[in-house]
């Protein structure tokens, strides 16, 4: 650790928290839409992002009286910046739908088995995922799988040594930039090696850069 | 109201991203200090110039209430040399501004990184590309053309050093190999998207050609493992 480092240290820690939630923010967005699989829901950040912006929509409706041009603009602006806002936590949680949607099963059962914090799964989403997911089977039952011989009827049979859960693909290639060094990183069952120094760009395996991504070492782009 | 789009941005999300750079403005007008949900907005008192991410200062502009000034590297001079480097150099972009110092490992807050570094104001340095380059001098020529002295040229460098670059990226599909792990110093935040589905979409095609061969050998090397051998379990930690 150099000067440049503490000078660093000191910096960042007199970044106001607004700021520093923004750049998580963007950061979690990033990930949610570039990653295969979810990434755990970064509960405290949301709840610090949705208090603000319930207030700031207070702010708003207060000030929308004035008439003075000076306050009209300065309102342009700050709702300019709450639909900048918007955007990002809609389009991170949608993100998220799409993948809970696309392997319910494989969630679920990632949820129930494990018990790690920070959860994979947001409360909402989780009631999400338990109602839609026994709505359509359900529907599957009554309007075909009753009809089936009843050793066919499950939706998540694993037995004969193939799963019909579908998980998502994670050896997919991701892009990511390097935060910190991290040395060699090896891509299992083959010859890669990456030495991964701060400042670089790789396409690489999601499997290989998981553990690194989440604990933020490395950032998908 | 999933989303219905594949991994990966879109254009449009990437310029969205661009917008969060910091650019200088010029204010015409005075603008108090604002408390905005991304922090607050340093007061603007003219002539003094200041910071502000990109999509503020559009809004001032379209206004007519501010001036940008371009960044240091999107000036004739130094796209220039950047493309100079560029043609010089077959195999690699132009190299990326350095990130800064990051705090110590053990702090928890996480490095900054694009769009958040300040690679885009009057103090950035002027010899390299920072990731949103494109999507910068794309926004910047079409909003305040008058803020440049030389508009036409720059946007020619720009389409010259796009051109330049997009081929390298397209000749790097060469080395592209099942397992990933190809290095792309200095790519931009634009390229990254348009070459993202292109170039996944090989590697995972050539992962699954291998996936067989993989299979066997993941075998074998845990078997290794299990038996004993020195020096692979130095691997396996990095693995985790």
């Amino acid at each position: 650790m150099d000067i440049d480092d503490i000078l660093a240290d000191l910096d960042r820690e007199s970044t106001p928290q607004e700021n520093l939630d923004l750049q998580s923010l963007t950061r979690s967005w990033v990930a949610e839409r570039v990653a295969p699989e979810l990434i755990p829901y970064p509960e405290e950040l949301m709840e610090r992002v949705l208090e603000r912006i319930a207030r700031q929509i207070e702010v708003i409706e207060e000030q929308t009286g004035s008439m003075d041009p000076k306050t009209n603009f300065k309102l342009i602006v700050i709702q300019t910046e709450l639909e900048r806002f918007k955007f990002l936590v809609r389009s991170f949680l949608r993100a998220r739908i799409a993948k809970i949607d696309a392997h319910p099963l494989h969630y679920t059962n990632v949820s129930a088995t494990t018990t790690i914090t920070p959860s994979l799964l947001s409360l909402f989403e989780h009631q999400y995922l338990t109602a839609h997911q026994s709505l359509l089977s359900t529907h599957y039952r009554t309007s075909f799988l009753s009809q089936f011989p009843t050793q066919l009827q499950r939706l998540d049979d694993t037995t004969g040594g193939i799963s019909m859960i579908d998980k998502p693909d994670g050896d997919a290639a991701v892009f990511v930039r390097v935060l910190r060094d991290c040395g060699v990183v090896a891509v299992e069952g083959t010859d890669v090696r990456c030495e991964m120094n701060k400042g670089d760009v790789f396409v690489v395996r999601w499997s290989a850069v998981r553990g690194r991504v989440l604990g933020g070492d490395v950032e998908l782009i | 109201m999933a989303l219905p789009l594949p991994p990966g941005l879109t254009p449009s999300e990437v310029a969205f991203l661009c917008e969060m750079e910091l650019v200088t403005v010029i204010p015409r007008q005075r603008l108090e200090s604002l408390q905005l949900l991304g922090g607050t907005t340093p007061a603007l008192i003219p002539p003094y110039r200041n910071n502000i991410p990109l999509w503020l200062a559009l809004l001032l502009k379209k206004q007519r209430r501010a001036n940008i000034s371009p960044p240091p590297w999107l000036t004739q001079n130094s796209l220039q040399a950047i493309l100079d480097f560029e043609n010089e150099h077959s195999s690699t972009f132009s190299p990326p501004p350095r990130l800064p110092p990051t705090s110590s490992s053990t702090s928890s807050i996480s490095p900054i990184s694009p769009p958040f570094l300040p690679s885009s104001t009057v103090d950035a340095p002027a010899d390299a590309l920072p990731y949103h380059w494109l999507e910068l001098a794309e926004i910047l020529l079409e909003a305040a053309p008058d803020d440049f002295e030389d508009a036409d040229l720059v946007r020619r460098l720009c389409r010259d050093l796009r051109e330049t670059r997009m081929s390298k990226l397209r000749a790097g599909v060469d080395v592209l190999e099942a397992g990933g792990g190809v290095q792309m110093n200095g790519v931009g935040g634009m390229e990254v998207a348009e070459g993202r589905s292109f170039i996944t979409g090989v590697i995972d095609g050539l992962r699954k050609i291998s996936a067989s061969k993989e299979q066997a050998r993941r075998e074998r090397e845990s078997d290794e493992r299990e038996n004993g051998y020195p020096g692979t379990q130095e691997e396996d930690e990095d693995m985790l």
